[in-house]
């Protein structure tokens, strides 16, 4: 039984480091933007479509897909700023419609693409077993795991020494002070849609090498980072990385002791049980209340 | 009426408002004063239960404030107006005194309703749009209409003054004088303006830091010199 | 109650001219009833946004749980269909009690959460197969009964019976609308803290706002289930039932009475028979586009600009 739950464990941590780049995104734009960008999980499954494109007409390891992935899903997240900064009137509302009705465009459009069956990596090296001591993982999940680490240090550095990414964190935490030290907001919300998208592009490459996929995803997707935000509590980065760790290892702990049709369930209830008694998250600040 | 014990109300690591022992009846007109940031708004905050206490208690007619939910507090007779106008926006004047009555009283009385228009000289702007067509005098007239319309024992009343020219002023002052009289209603007021302050109230209590430096009369308390300082930096 | 004499006729033509002049026209009643559906939830959906504030992503819940209340209500119970459709709005209601918590949220939270919590009950209806039937659904549902020597369930009874259930959720929303508590949900908009300094239970009038709100989907679910027979977790909770009345109420102007209905009409119908003969099985991908030029461009819907000059003199809430 213990070996089940360590490899319950272990399997949950390896995957929410993907789920960790996916809310990232989705708290980066939100904290610069207060813009809750609805279609982000179909960014992320754009690139894993991508992904499985390139390994499929081109017969490559999907890893080589990341760079394909990036520019493709950036311009997209980059139209998707524009889109979203056209909105003169009531942002708040009105964002949420519009990248609703973006992510349906999405879906559809890889509805429509790459039809609505189930793909998955048919890569042999992705999908190799790897043991280390009693625990089992297919190669992809430790390599993306620490490829998550990886970006995730590289984004924590950047956040905090670089000045665009101090800019970032000044928009963030007060707009009009920072417009009037010299940051130009809007700038800085593009970079941050532009970092989401960066992310979502991993995530979807790791997503596609050790999962399966399919177009009704994405949506599924948006209400994980949802949820993990809410975990984790606002502006808190560590606590996202936590929150999506949590999230990874209780999906695998339902699907272990449980059914792997449950696995969907218990993210939601995980939300619910926050949202009732621990209103700021794990690690929030301010409140989230109107 | 109102009775304040040891209230303490902390944000973080900033106490804003200090161990302040207070109480108001519904007989008298008593001054808040302190330079900015003393607590003052804070303190009337905790009062109309906008911010929660984080230590000492808050009794209104004997009743303990603790966690009531705003409107119960409306409802028991706390008024209170913002320092910026909040008029209830896409109503008019005259709808946002119905819904004052509506919700805090439970009846709509129309002669009650002409009386306040009239005692705050809004007679005519009834059927203004409030958010959007009232000059600043006239919001905040309305602001205090809003308030009385509640049925109040107690106003609380947020620097109505400030931000008016001098003839605003002396209108405004004039309504003030009239107010506790003619609505049996007790008065708890944050004003800068010594001359009114010591116009209108019975008592003066004083804040700095968030602490109560002084209470009594105006002329006490404008001469203790803990509250010149306070005010002055230092250069008593 | 005023009824002027548009509203007659209209009335008029409602309900005695489509019956007359398309009755006998299977496939457009069709439409027109499918239309009439969307349009009673792209109503619900506009009441909840103008009236409590809150923009929803999650309709599709109150409609897929009024539909398989009322299912199983009538088929387990022997529940009259009728009392079906009340009892389903009721089940919805009691599904937006979960909820509550999740009003204080703001905005954009409250969308996402109720996103959430749709996604939910579209697993447990897939999970819990003893009750609902799983994934394979639940098929012979009762249909509409007969009630007048009319045969409901044929398509001039049905339709005859979803236009009424929206004539009274229109005279309702405008009643509510026109009401004290109208004039303090019109203000909690902008202003919440004043006007709860004021009295005003702002808390309980939201929640109020939901429950109505979710009865009235549940209700129109309900009357979906029974006209169609047939239900299953992925066709009751299906974003389909999110998106198009959303773009439905957008389009015909969000903030008026009948214009999330004027919409659904407007919308359903050159979606049924434009779109999807330009691209079958992605057909909701216009749709999306629909809802993205209609935010950029023209937020408060497009059927109001038709109507322009005449739209100042009415302020429309």
């Amino acid at each position: 039984m213990t070996e089940l739950i360590l490899q319950a464990l272990y399997s949950g941590v390896l995957q929410g480091g993907s789920y960790a780049l996916i809310a990232l995104g989705l708290a980066l734009v939100f904290g610069t933007m207060k813009v809750i960008n609805l279609a982000h999980g179909e960014l992320v499954l754009l690139a894993a479509y991508i992904a499985y494109s390139v390994e499929s007409s081109l017969g490559l390891n999907p890893v080589f897909a990341i760079p394909v992935a990036l520019v493709i899903v950036c311009l997209s997240a980059l139209i998707m700023y524009f889109l979203v900064d056209l909105i003169k009137t009531d942002r708040e509302l009105n964002s949420l419609i519009l990248t609703y009705g973006i992510g349906v465009i999405l879906t559809n459009g890889i509805l429509l693409i790459w039809s609505a069956d189930i793909k998955s990596t048919s890569s042999a090296w992705l999908q190799e077993a790897i043991v280390v001591g009693p625990l089992y993982s297919m190669r992809s999940e430790p390599v993306f795991f620490l490829v998550s680490v990886l970006l995730m240090g590289v984004l924590w550095w950047w956040l905090s020494r670089s000045w665009y990414g101090r800019a970032v964190r000044a928009v963030a935490g007060n707009r009009d002070a920072a417009r009037l030290m010299g940051i130009n907001p809007r700038r800085t919300e593009l970079v941050s849609f532009l970092i989401a998208g960066i992310l979502a592009s991993f995530a979807g490459v790791a997503i596609f090498s050790y999962g399966v996929i399919q177009p009704s995803l994405g949506h599924v997707l948006t209400i994980k980072a949802f949820i993990i935000t809410v975990l984790a509590g606002i502006g808190s980065i560590p606590g996202v990385l936590v929150g999506a760790l949590l999230l990874g290892v209780a999906e695998a702990l339902t699907i272990t002791l449980a059914s792997s049709a449950l696995q969907e369930l218990v993210g939601m209830l995980l939300f619910l049980l926050v949202l009732f008694v621990l209103p700021n998250g794990l690690f929030g600040a301010a409140g989230r209340r109107g | 009426m109102l009775q304040l014990d040891a209230l303490t109300v902390r944000f973080g690591g900033l106490t804003a408002v200090d161990a302040v022992t207070l109480s108001a009846g519904r007989d008298e007109v008593l001054g808040l004063v302190g330079p900015n940031g003393a607590g003052k708004t804070t303190l009337f905050n905790a009062v109309s239960g906008l911010v929660r206490p984080s230590a000492g208690r808050i009794a209104f007619d004997s009743a303990d404030l603790a966690s009531m939910p705003l409107h119960r507090r409306a409802r028991m007779g706390i008024g209170r107006t913002f320092q910026i106008p909040q008029p209830l926006h896409e109503l008019t004047v005259r709808e946002n005194l119905v819904v004052a009555q509506r919700f805090a009283t439970g009846r709509v009385d129309d002669e009650r309703i002409e009386q306040v228009l009239d005692f705050t000289r809004l007679g005519d702007r009834g059927g203004r749009n409030a958010a959007t067509e009232l000059a600043l005098t006239e919001l905040k007239a309305l602001e205090i209409a809003k308030a009385l319309c509640t049925n109040p024992k107690l106003l609380l009343l947020d620097e109505v003054l400030a931000g008016l020219e001098t003839s605003g002023k002396r209108r405004f002052m004039k309504m003030l004088q009239e107010l506790h009289k003619q609505f049996d209603v007790g008065i708890l007021i944050i004003e800068h303006d010594i001359e009114t302050i010591s116009q209108l109230c019975d008592r003066v209590a004083a804040l700095d830091f968030g602490r109560l430096i002084a209470l009594g009369t105006p002329d006490e308390v404008f001469s203790d010199p803990d509250v010149v300082r306070s005010y002055t930096g230092g250069q008593a | 109650m005023k009824i002027g004499k548009l509203a007659l006729a209209a009335g008029l033509l409602a309900y005695i001219g489509v019956p007359l002049l398309l009755g006998g026209n299977n496939y457009v009643m069709s439409l027109i009833i499918a239309a009439l559906v969307i349009g009673g939830i792209a109503l619900a959906w506009a009441l909840l946004g103008n009236l409590g504030g809150m923009v929803s992503f999650g309709h599709s819940a109150f409609f897929g749980v009024g539909a398989y209340v009322s299912a199983i209500l009538t088929m387990e119970a022997g529940v009259p269909v009728m009392a079906g459709l009340l009892l389903g709005g009721l089940g919805a209601v009691l599904a937006s009690v979960v909820m509550l918590p999740v009003l204080r949220l703001r905005g954009p939270y409250f969308a996402l959460a109720i996103l959430a919590y749709a996604h939910i009950f579209k697993i447990v209806a897939t999970e819990w197969s003893s009750v609902t039937g799983g994934s394979g659904g639940l098929s012979s549902i009762p249909r509409l009964p007969e009630l007048f020597g009319v045969d409901l369930a044929g398509k001039v009874g049905s339709y005859l019976i979803i236009l009424t259930i929206l004539v009274v959720f229109v005279l309702c929303y405008r009643a509510i609308r026109a009401s004290h508590y109208g004039l303090a949900l019109r203000a909690m908009h902008d202003s919440e803290d004043a006007t709860r300094v004021i009295g005003v239970n702002s808390t309980l009038l939201k929640a109020m706002m939901l429950f109505v709100s979710a009865f009235m989907t549940g209700v129109v679910g309900a009357f979906n289930v029974h006209y169609i027979s047939f239900l299953e977790p992925d066709y009751a909770f299906n974003g389909i039932w999110v998106t198009l009345p959303i773009i439905a109420a957008i389009f015909g102007g969000y903030r008026t009475l009948w214009g999330p209905v004027a919409g659904a009409l407007t919308v359903y119908l050159v979606d049924q028979l434009v779109f999807k003969n330009l691209i079958p099985s992605g057909h909701q991908l216009i749709l999306g586009g629909l809802l993205v030029a209609m935010i950029i461009f023209s937020p408060r819907g497009l059927l109001p600009l038709l109507r322009r000059p005449s739209r100042r003199k009415h302020a429309a809430a």
